[in-house]
């Protein structure tokens, strides 16, 4: 099991490394009757419907912050985390990571983060994962001599020095994961955005995952905001969470604050009891 | 640039891992190159000359448009709408690299591959019936030609790019593509020669930018072309390779605006 680091009170008296306020971000989506006649109908007339995914959140992480972004699935998570990568503009409020607005897309401020998707992935399906490594170079503009030595150094780490004049194709999720994980980290990140890195993984490649993250954390003093259903994942790995359901802050505070405030429940439990008070 | 060279590279390793795909493709092309000798020798079998082309010409214009076929249509922007409907464009958007670049040098291996296959098959082709080519007399003409098909290719990229970027505000840009690609290669020149229609429809078309993609290109290389008419089309061509560059740039910049990141 994963050594959990320490669980400090004191992230907020480190250098803000994400700063979050009154962030907003609205979608008009379509709507369409259900059937043939109201897909022709929509042919002519489209009616549209605003969702509000994220509700004027605030939230400020320090440098070197392992903090796990809580909340059922529709909550705003992935929302939050696109704003805070760059994909997405928001509707209203403000957020500097590093100190750049994000969604300017700044190159010296995308040569500092990464953003890990569970369900996606960056490697050439065909070609071997070494391939991807050395387009990450490229783009990253990686001294040779480091890129050498990251690359050792992450292979070393997450086992995967085999693997990797491998097409893609022929590897397992895990084996994917791994080599994933690795090919964002090349260019050696400060900020490190991971939605649902564990998903779809057995036991114990999850807990792989998790130690590798914490070492790089430890490492590099990375900030870390991290995304996942697994509460494993945030247990092991997240002295701080933050709370987060229909769009809108419900809790921020140390893991220990969260089950104090819930009587000592488990995690789980002590989610669920959150969640349910919000609706 | 080296990132940009580097993407190149990479799509020609992963073409040529593809390689039931790349013999497919290959194959058409064949096909189209074939019916399209058979249809104008058939054609100029009883003449000297069809629509001011004389057999040699119309032949080198027949082989010439086969390898612009595979030179400038030759693009993978077709991909631009279904990355941007499923998200996978976030993995560009993340990373400190230019897309309209990284999807340029992408197509430049597209076409790269196409082209060296075209030119094998072409060349093929040639030597097998005999052909009688038609090559400029002049060296001017053969600079003149290369900067035309430079030219031609940046256009179609730009064309290209603007349709594909329609995939951010509707998840059908499909249809668009495949009118545009189809009223593209008419009015380009790369079916037949546009002097075989009606002379006030082609001064029409003129006006738009289809006749500089293969058209225009291959009339240099023909020399077929007083100077002032060679001076009117690259002006042509200029400035619809600015206003399409422009028009790509704007809509580049409000599509990523609008990005809903679905999928992702």
């Amino acid at each position: 099991m994963a050594a959990r680091p320490d669980e400090g009170s004191c992230y907020n008296k480190r250098m803000p490394i994400i700063e979050v306020s009154h962030l907003t971000k609205t979608f008009r989506v379509p709507q369409k009757t259900p059937g043939l006649t109201g897909a022709l109908k929509g042919l002519f007339s489209r009616h549209y419907k605003e969702v509000q995914a994220v509700r004027d959140i605030a939230f400020s992480i320090a440098e070197g912050e392992l903090v796990g972004f809580l909340g059922p699935n529709g909550a705003g998570k992935t929302t939050t985390l696109k704003m805070l990568s760059g994909l997405l503009h928001p509707t209203s409020g403000d957020a500097r990571v590093l100190g750049y607005i994000p969604w300017k897309r700044e190159r010296a401020f995308q040569k500092q983060f990464t953003m890990v998707m569970g369900q996606r992935t960056q490697l050439w399906w065909d070609l071997p994962a070494w391939d991807s490594f050395l387009l990450n170079k490229e783009i990253y503009e990686i001294p040779e001599a480091q890129f050498q030595e990251t690359v050792k150094e992450l292979a070393d780490l997450l086992e995967i020095q085999d693997l990797l004049e491998v097409p893609v194709k022929k590897l397992s999720l895990g084996q994917r994961m791994k080599a994933e994980l690795a090919c964002s980290l090349l260019h050696r990140p400060k900020v490190l955005l991971l939605d649902e890195p564990t998903i779809g993984l057995d036991v114990l490649m999850q807990q792989k995952v998790r130690e590798f993250v914490l070492a790089y954390n430890k490492r590099w003093k990375a900030t870390v905001l991290l995304t996942s259903h697994n509460m494993d994942d945030v247990a092991e790995l997240c002295p701080r969470v933050i709370l987060i359901n229909h769009g809108q802050l419900l809790f921020d505070g140390t893991l220990d604050q969260f089950r104090q405030k819930f009587e000592g429940k488990m995690l789980t439990e002590a989610m669920r009891a959150a969640f349910t008070a919000t609706h | 640039m080296r990132k940009y060279w580097f993407v190149f590279s990479i799509y020609w390793q992963e073409g040529l891992s593809q390689r039931a795909s790349f013999f497919m493709e290959r194959f058409r092309a064949l096909v189209v190159l074939v019916s399209f000798y058979y249809f104008w020798s058939a054609l100029l079998k009883d003449r000297t000359s069809f629509a001011g082309y004389n057999y040699s010409q119309m032949i080198t214009y027949v082989l010439g448009m086969n390898i612009l076929r595979g030179l400038v249509f030759a693009s993978r922007t077709y991909e631009i709408a279904g990355e941007i409907n499923h998200g996978r464009l976030s993995g560009y958007l993340l990373k400190p690299v230019n897309f309209c670049l990284y999807t340029f040098f992408r197509d430049l291996s597209e076409k790269s591959i196409n082209l060296v296959s075209a030119i094998i098959e072409v060349s093929g082709l040639a030597l097998l019936f005999h052909l009688k080519i038609q090559w400029p007399h002049q060296a001017t003409s053969w600079l003149l030609f290369l900067l035309a098909i430079t030219g031609a290719t940046v256009l179609y990229f730009f064309l290209s790019f603007i349709v594909g970027c329609w995939g951010f505000w509707t998840a059908e840009s499909g249809g668009p593509r495949f009118l545009l690609e189809l009223i593209l290669e008419f009015t380009a020149g790369a079916f037949f020669p546009l002097d075989v229609l009606p002379r006030a429809f082609q001064d029409i078309l003129k006006l738009f930018p289809s006749p500089y993609l293969v058209f225009f290109p291959l009339h240099v290389f023909l020399e077929k072309l007083n100077t002032a008419q060679i001076i009117n089309g690259f002006l042509m061509e200029g400035f619809w390779i600015l206003a399409l560059g422009g028009l790509a740039w704007l809509v580049w910049d409000k599509g990523v605006s609008a990005y809903g990141a679905e999928g992702s």
